[in-house]
């Protein structure tokens, strides 16, 4: 198999609970309809900076679009984690106020909003924001030092995301859903190294390829 | 809980012997210990009551399992809470808990007295160790046949199979001749008729503690000591955050009023326990202005320094998988080449994929393709993690924040630095665990600078003068007040600090049987 199938075969194994498997599901069909959350300039930056950030070329086939921005501004209006950095505003709010602080600072040092600078420059400034180098000190937006505390933030909720979707873990092969059945809760048998279950995922992504042939 | 147990139930005019805020590894001992005694106990729960099969490996949606309500986290270092932390619902933090259950060291109990820094606690192991070894008999602990640090040390059930991690850290171990051997893990290893409860089965080594465990196999209070609760006529009321701790014109605790279903109720009592843990116990206190004439509500708020290296390996290792944390090894307790007092206990880590990658992208910025890389090593993971001492600072503490919370209470602010004792550890561990991982070839090594658990804030000791309450966790200045949770430690030790909690939950209850 060269790539995931649109839907990925672990949903359908009996190793999988009817409510994972119904968690997992979820993620499948969330679309870009329109912003939850964020106003449309900061989605349009978020959309931009995501492929930049964590690029999923190399794990996932061209045509399969996980709506990581959709699911990310959605889940910014959700259950968050319960915490966060005393010194960021509430985690909507950061996130509106960082993604157009980003926007501001590409314009000024660019003459360019955010969405139109190549790929290269957009990681430049990304690097520069973790880095604590970019910031704005006025209303509404972010200081260089919050900018870099809602870096983690960020890079935090893409792997959420990205890791918690049943087309990454069949790609890369991740068992962590397949922990047992409504019925039957089997378990693993086989725990220590080189000892796949028949059961359990063999990497697909691109990247692995060469690893999982080695197996 | 067992379905076939029909609770008892409390009007809320009757007055309570004893209400517990709280139904974790703090309050669930000692509702068991006190109905089993004949008092009439209520637990308020502010969580739900959750179903175990229900629980999912999901670790978004096993979010469910964690207290969501807004901490605000400051310091140097401030602390991520959410995952593996606090948690909500009948169970508390032992639901999500990763079952991990070392002694606490004999040293760690009078650290101030071997070294001069830090507190001793008001008593020693000899104190604490019956009822140790009571909460192990009864709530079920595997462990290895032999335990090279206490070779008189017995445990019922032999330990879960070990994953690729425990493999690998053995044989580090063994390249720097490191003694090692299968961990406490609060878990059984065969079926078992658990008495109030009923059938818990093995652990079927799926890897997903810290989401809940959907078999029984995993020790909570769940499965043990809440059913045990019920079986003696005590009440447990899910869905109830309590807020105000009402008194009499004597000054004493005549009851709480609690929110549940978004109505405001009040329960009466003639004691009140909080078992809250250390953010939400302090809490109570600070909002409702109580037992803090010491001022040290809220103070020498602690963590356990939990540095983690990760490694990647040439073979499958599928880190999801088996038991997560199972080799340990305590000879770091004391290590001659010290640059700190104290000392910390090392673990294998397994590790379920989200968690795993969240530690990758907070602690990194790589970006880019090599980030998509670097997630996608996750099969081939590995790690090794700390549990140590971390000493009281006074710069370290609990307070009201200015913002109010969905119930318009104040959100609790953390504040966490780690002082010159931490950062020594941290690097000696850094060190050590990076040293142990290239010794068995373990390539693109990674350092994660971590602190987990929380600890303190309501200090136990002898003098009232500076600290909130007496050695059995009886406020000093409420007598009908009492505290049973890791808020009251006076240090961190480096011990996991559950096994801890509920041995000292069991002590309380005697003291509170005397009284």
């Amino acid at each position: 198999m060269s790539h995931p199938p649109d839907r990925p075969e672990i949903l359908d194994s009996d190793h999988l609970s009817a409510r994972t498997r119904e968690i997992l599901t979820a993620r499948l069909s969330v679309s870009a309809t329109q912003p939850q959350t964020l106003s449309f300039q900061a989605y349009a930056v978020l959309d931009a900076l995501l492929p930049v950030l964590l690029p999923l070329d190399e794990i996932l086939p061209a045509s399969t679009d996980i709506a990581m921005t959709a699911r990310i501004d959605a889940a910014l209006s959700g259950p968050r984690d319960g915490w966060r950095f005393a010194d960021l505003p509430p985690d909507a709010e950061a996130w509106e106020s960082a993604l157009l602080t980003l926007d501001d600072v590409a314009a000024d040092q660019h003459g360019l909003r955010f969405i139109h600078l190549t790929p290269d420059l957009r990681g430049a400034l990304l690097d520069a924001v973790m880095d604590g180098q970019i910031g704005l000190d006025r209303a509404g937006r972010l200081t260089a030092s919050q900018m870099k505390r809602w870096s983690g933030d960020l890079r935090g909720e893409i792997v959420d995301c990205i890791m918690s979707d049943p087309r990454i873990q069949q790609a890369l092969g991740i068992s962590s859903s397949l922990t047992g059945g409504d019925t039957v809760f089997q378990g693993f048998t086989n725990v220590g190294p080189d000892s796949r279950e028949d059961f359990e995922p063999k990497a697909t992504a691109p990247l692995l390829q060469m690893a999982d042939s080695s197996e | 809980m067992s379905s076939s147990t029909l609770m008892k139930t409390f009007a809320e005019t009757d007055i309570a012997d004893v209400v517990i805020i709280g139904s974790g590894a703090g309050g669930a001992p000692l509702a068991a210990e006190l109905a089993r005694n004949g008092k009439s106990v209520v637990v308020l729960e502010a969580g739900p009551a959750f179903s175990a099969m229900s629980h999912t490996p999901d670790e978004v949606a096993a979010r469910e399992l964690y207290w969501l309500h807004e901490r605000l986290s400051a310091g140097t270092n401030p602390q991520a809470f959410g995952g593996n932390n606090s948690g909500t619902g009948l169970g508390g933090s032992l639901l999500h808990y990763g079952a991990f259950m070392p002694r606490m060291d004999a040293r760690d109990f009078h650290l101030h007295t071997e070294t001069g820094k830090g507190v001793d606690w008001p008593f020693g192991l000899d104190e604490l160790l019956p009822y140790i070894e009571r909460v192990e008999s009864f709530i079920g602990v595997s462990g290895p046949a032999h335990y090279p640090w206490d070779p008189d040390r017995r445990y019922a059930y032999p330990p879960p199979p070990a994953n690729s991690a425990a493999l690998k850290m053995r044989e580090a171990c063994d390249a720097l001749g490191l003694r090692h051997a299968d961990g406490p893990a609060a878990l059984i290893t065969r079926d078992i008729e658990q008495p109030h409860f009923g059938t818990r089965h093995a652990c079927a080594n799926c890897g997903a503690c810290h989401q809940g465990c959907r078999n029984g196999a995993k020790s909570g209070t769940v499965n043990t000591w809440l059913p045990m609760a019920v079986a003696y006529g005590a009440e447990l009321r899910p869905g109830c955050f309590a807020h105000t701790i009402e008194r009499d014109s004597s000054g004493r605790v005549s009851g709480v009023v609690y929110r549940q279903d978004g109505l405001e109720h009040r329960q009466k009592c003639t004691i009140l326990v909080l078992a809250a843990g250390a953010v939400e116990t302090p809490r109570l206190l600070l909002t409702n202005g109580l037992a803090n004439s010491s001022g040290q509500v809220g103070q020498n708020y602690m963590t356990h320094v939990s540095t983690q290296v990760w490694g990647e390996f040439d073979e499958d290792i599928r880190p999801n998988r088996g038991y997560p944390s199972l080799t340990i090894t305590e000879d770091m307790m004391r290590p001659k080449d010290a640059d700190f007092v104290g000392g910390y206990l090392v673990q294998s880590l397994g590790m379920m994929p989200a968690t795993w990658g969240q530690n990758l992208a907070r602690g990194t910025t790589t970006r880019g393709p090599a980030f998509a890389r670097a997630l996608a090593g996750y099969n081939r993971s590995a790690g090794m993690g700390i549990n140590g001492e971390c000493l009281p600072r006074p710069e370290n503490r609990v307070t009201l924040s200015n913002e109010k919370d969905a119930f318009g209470i104040p959100k609790p602010l953390i504040e966490h630095s780690y002082g010159p004792n931490e950062w020594a550890m941290h690097h000696h561990a850094a060190r050590l665990l990076t040293q142990m991982w290239e010794a068995v070839g373990a390539k693109d090594i990674r350092v994660i600078d971590r602190a987990a658990h929380m600890i303190g804030t309501c200090r136990m000791g002898t003098d009232a003068g500076s600290n909130v309450v007496n050695p059995v966790g009886r406020s000093f200045d409420i007598d009908n007040l009492w505290i049973s949770d890791h808020s009251i430690f006076p240090s961190a030790a480096a011990a996991n600090p559950a096994l801890a909690i509920m041995a000292l939950s069991l002590r309380t209850a005697d003291a509170m049987l005397k009284t």
